[in-house]
């Protein structure tokens, strides 16, 4: 498989820079395109797909040879978080793609065609998909990313993780597109049926560092930056509006119930470097990530439902692009696992800690 | 699914409820089952598919629930009974409420703003009794029911349309100007519930653009007049089988006699229609998390993905926070429509003369001279003087604050609940996901309509922490505004007034005038 670096050698102007383009594609490419993102519309997400592709956004990871940047967790974060500011759904596949195409190995990826949309699918062992004798059984609902996607990295959590690669036309499996998606919605999500793929079919288990052993890690890390990126579009938003409108002869600003809002807001984002702190380490550091992402996903739903508050009636309003950052953010509460599951992990982690 | 009625009754859980002066208790506890029924058989099955279509169609609209509703009495429940209609008042409404919302929020709020429509008549008295209100009720037996919606909203003033002291500087750009025989309304509104499919619109206009709170008046609108249109329906988060919609108005021409209690009124009828709102708007709130709840406790108990869940010690807290917050939030709003109930509007209704008025028959009450006589400047004068002495200016601010209280914390709860129910649920939980994803979309309107929750807190802090009395009955004695009359008002000859009429009618003084 290839290996990839968790932090990469580039400068920090070389960093900066990353981010900045980043920064300018969301603003320039996606922001104008959110509604239709939101709107699932196939043909734009296939449009923003083919310019993240040409600046490399879907192999952030991978090294020259294979067509990738051969840029660290860092660096794929940072432009994760900028990209979220733009739209969270198309950051989501971002993140999904460069995890899936990360966890490969170096057959497997010589065979991905460039501008491959892959998606790594996040699973209980057991419960959802049973693995025995070479062969995949079960099911998976609401997987986000998967619809449309080249192919698939199903991620298996449990005792023994383990992760398998699948074609999209590999026999025995079906797609099914989730119809009732509310957040994130450029990355469209489908249920999956595995029905005894056979290990012949699989394209290979993964192992080392970034499958088996970070890939759930770098999913939280993520998810924790698109959350954040979320976060500031919102406060972002929020602030303007603030500004503009006014109420009782004054801008709403001025009024304390409105500017509180703004500043809850503001101290949720001037405590995320503080939260995200060494963004390489989070995708090892399993239990640091799971933190990472509850904290950054329950300040995401908290400001992006307190920016709907400030805009008022308007902000209930679909065209308006304030409530889609709300309903991208619960997702972002829900994705990998639910928070409460998130927690009970990390605990999990502490109580196996103390054992040892 | 796991949904039932709850298991104790009304009159056990609110004793408070049998003083309510008029109020049948067993009525109620009827109405609520009824409400029920009509929930969970007609409301429940068909809410996603056509939040679904609404979310792709935000104009469409199923007239078939509505006429389902009018049949088990939905729409009649605010209308009082001399007109044909239930006689409910607050308390009835936000029961009815919390039942639909368990179900659908979104289509109960298609009977929601028909009853805020209603409301504002209400305080036109038994003038109201035999024209658009009997129509309304006549219009149900011909089974083509006709919808009300309430207009106070514009493009450039939300809350502060909802609060008489920011309405003296709201940026109201609609305009009733007074033209022989009536008034000729333009100007726009937005965000109106209903305001597409409504047959009738009660809708407040200053009279005088350039003192909006003095010249704030209630019309009432037959939307087929010309002029009038829909110039846009919104696509909306949640509550998506309810349109909201912009409302243009071009020169519509408006008969003096449809203007409801009287000129200048409409501050105050807004602050008493919020005060009567409110109270249901927080059972809707309500109603929404014991629908979130009630999912969560049926996917625990039906799907098998979920089992084992409840027997850990997370879910069953989050599962008892649930209830403690629905059980705080059901008090809350029982609490402020009882209250509202007895110390204002109540005390109309139940004055010996207005119940006697209601025994007439409607055929005698609207032969020429009684009808004429009804619907004259004196008999409005009597119909707030009657106000004035059932209630005080004090009892409703009291009653408003408490209204809000249990609205903003209603709202609160709603999207507490929800958020926390989706989150138990997770991403993979099948169709109660898609359901509970709708409820966290529907709650979040809860926190912003009827004036945010921030407005409602403030009017908390104004009514009970400060212990103010806000000028929210319509004075005495009517205040010209005719520009040609030479007698403006300002806000200074206007608390003037109130002052006057104070001291002249010694109705200051907590609780209602005996």
């Amino acid at each position: 498989m290839t290996v990839t670096p968790a932090m990469s050698v580039i400068t920090v102007a070389e960093r900066a820079e990353i981010r900045a383009m980043a920064r300018e594609l969301a603003a320039r490419e996606l922001v104008p395109r959110a509604a239709a993102l939101d709107a699932g519309d196939q043909d734009v997400l296939a449009e923003c797909w083919r310019l993240l592709v040409q600046l490399g956004l879907d192999r952030v990871l991978l090294d020259e040879q294979h067509g990738g940047a051969g840029l660290g967790v860092a660096d794929l974060l940072a432009t994760i978080e900028e990209l979220a500011v733009g739209d969270g759904g198309i950051a989501m596949c971002v993140l999904l793609c460069n995890a899936a195409l990360a966890t490969l190995t170096d057959e497997q990826l010589a065979v991905v065609p460039s501008g491959a949309r892959w998606a790594l699918v996040p699973g209980a062992a057991g419960t959802e998909v049973r693995f025995s004798d070479g062969q995949l059984d079960g099911s998976l609902a609401c997987a986000l990313g998967a619809h449309g996607a080249d192919g698939l990295v199903i991620l298996l959590d449990g005792p023994q993780p383990a992760a398998w690669a699948i074609p999209r036309d590999a026999p025995g499996l079906k797609l099914a597109r989730e119809t009732d998606q509310m957040g994130l919605c450029a990355a469209p999500a489908a249920s999956i049926e595995m029905a005894v793929i056979r290990s012949a079919q699989v394209t290979g288990e993964v192992d080392g560092s970034v499958g088996t052993a970070s890939a759930p890690a770098l999913l939280r890390a993520g998810t924790a930056a698109i959350a954040h990126g979320i976060a500031r579009r919102a406060y972002e938003m929020a602030l303007e509006y603030a500004h503009a409108r006014r109420q009782g002869g004054v801008a709403i600003i001025e009024h304390d119930a409105v500017s509180d809002m703004l500043a809850a807001m503001a101290v949720r984002l001037a405590c995320w470097p503080e939260i995200a702190a060494d963004p390489a380490g989070l995708a090892l550091d399993g239990e640091r990530a799971l933190a990472v992402k509850i904290a950054a996903s329950d300040a995401a739903v908290a400001s992006s439902t307190d920016a709907v508050q400030v805009f008022g009636g308007t902000g209930y309003m679909v065209e308006t692009g304030i409530e889609k950052l709300m309903r991208d953010a619960k997702y972002c509460q829900l994705f990998p696992e639910p928070n409460w599951v998130a927690h009970d992990e990390l605990m999990s982690s502490a109580r196996a800690g103390r054992a040892a | 699914m796991n949904t039932m009625m709850p298991e104790r009754s009304l009159s056990e859980q609110f004793p408070r409820l049998a003083q309510n002066g008029g109020l049948d208790v067993r009525e109620l506890e009827r109405l609520r089952a009824r409400a029920y029924r009509f929930a969970q058989e007609q409301m429940r099955p068909r809410a996603l598919q056509i939040d679904r279509r609404t979310g792709e169609d935000p104009s469409s609209f199923d007239w078939d629930l509505v006429r389902a509703g009018a049949e088990a009495g939905m729409l009649r429940l605010l209308i009082p009974k001399p007109a044909g209609g239930a006689g409910g008042m607050s308390t009835q409404v936000a029961v009815v409420m919390e039942e639909l919302c368990a179900a659908c929020p979104g289509i109960a709020l298609i009977f929601g703003a028909h009853a805020l429509g209603i409301s504002p008549l209400l305080l036109g008295g038994p003038s109201q009794w035999d024209g658009v209100l009997a129509e309304l009720v006549a219009s149900e037996y011909d089974s083509e029911p006709q919808l009300m919606a309430c207009a106070i909203t514009e493009p450039e003033a939300g809350t502060d349309v909802e609060d008489p002291d920011l309405l003296r500087h709201a940026r109201i750009t609609s305009h009733a100007r007074r033209v022989p025989g009536g008034f000729r309304l333009s100007g726009t509104k937005r965000f109106i519930s209903n305001g597409s499919v409504a047959r009738w619109i009660t809708l407040l206009m200053p009279t005088d653009p350039r003192r909006p709170a003095e010249s704030w008046t209630c019309f009432l609108l037959d939307t087929r007049s010309a002029g009038f249109s829909v110039s846009r329906v919104e696509h909306k988060m949640g509550q998506r089988a309810c349109p909201a919609a912009e409302l243009t108005f071009d020169e519509v021409f408006v008969p003096a006699e449809r203007i409801v209690s009287r000129e200048g009124d409409g501050a105050a009828a807004t602050t008493i229609v919020l005060a009567c709102s409110r109270p249901p708007v927080a059972a809707i709130a309500t109603g929404i998390a014991r629908g979130a709840y009630e999912r969560v406790l049926g996917w625990l108990e039906e799907d098998p993905a979920a089992r084992g869940l409840a027997e850990r010690q997370h879910v069953q807290l989050a599962l008892a926070g649930m209830e403690e917050e629905i059980h705080l939030a059901r008090q809350l709003y029982m609490d402020a429509a009882t209250e509202l109930d007895h110390t204002a509007l109540g005390g109309v209704m139940s004055h010996p003369g207005v119940r006697a008025l209601g025994h007439v028959p409607a055929l005698l009450r609207s032969r020429p001279p009684v009808r004429g006589w009804l619907a004259s400047e004196r008999a409005r004068d009597a119909t707030i003087a009657l106000l004035h002495r059932s209630t005080s200016e004090r009892a409703v601010t009291r009653s408003l604050a408490l209204s809000s209280m249990a609205k903003a914390r209603g709202g609160d709860v709603a999207m507490r609940v929800t958020g926390a129910a989706l989150e138990l649920v997770g991403l993979r939980a099948g169709p109660v996901r898609a359901e509970l994803e709708k409820l966290w979309r529907d709650a979040k309107l809860t926190q912003i309509y009827e004036g945010t929750n921030q407005l409602n807190r403030l009017e908390v802090y104004r009514g009970l922490c400060h212990a103010e009395t806000m000028n929210c009955l319509p004075p005495l004695r009517r205040i010209h505004l005719d520009a040609e009359a030479g007698a403006h008002t300002d806000g200074r000859a206007r608390a003037r007034l109130y002052a006057d009429v104070r001291r002249q009618t010694n109705l200051d003084g907590d609780g209602g005038r005996s």
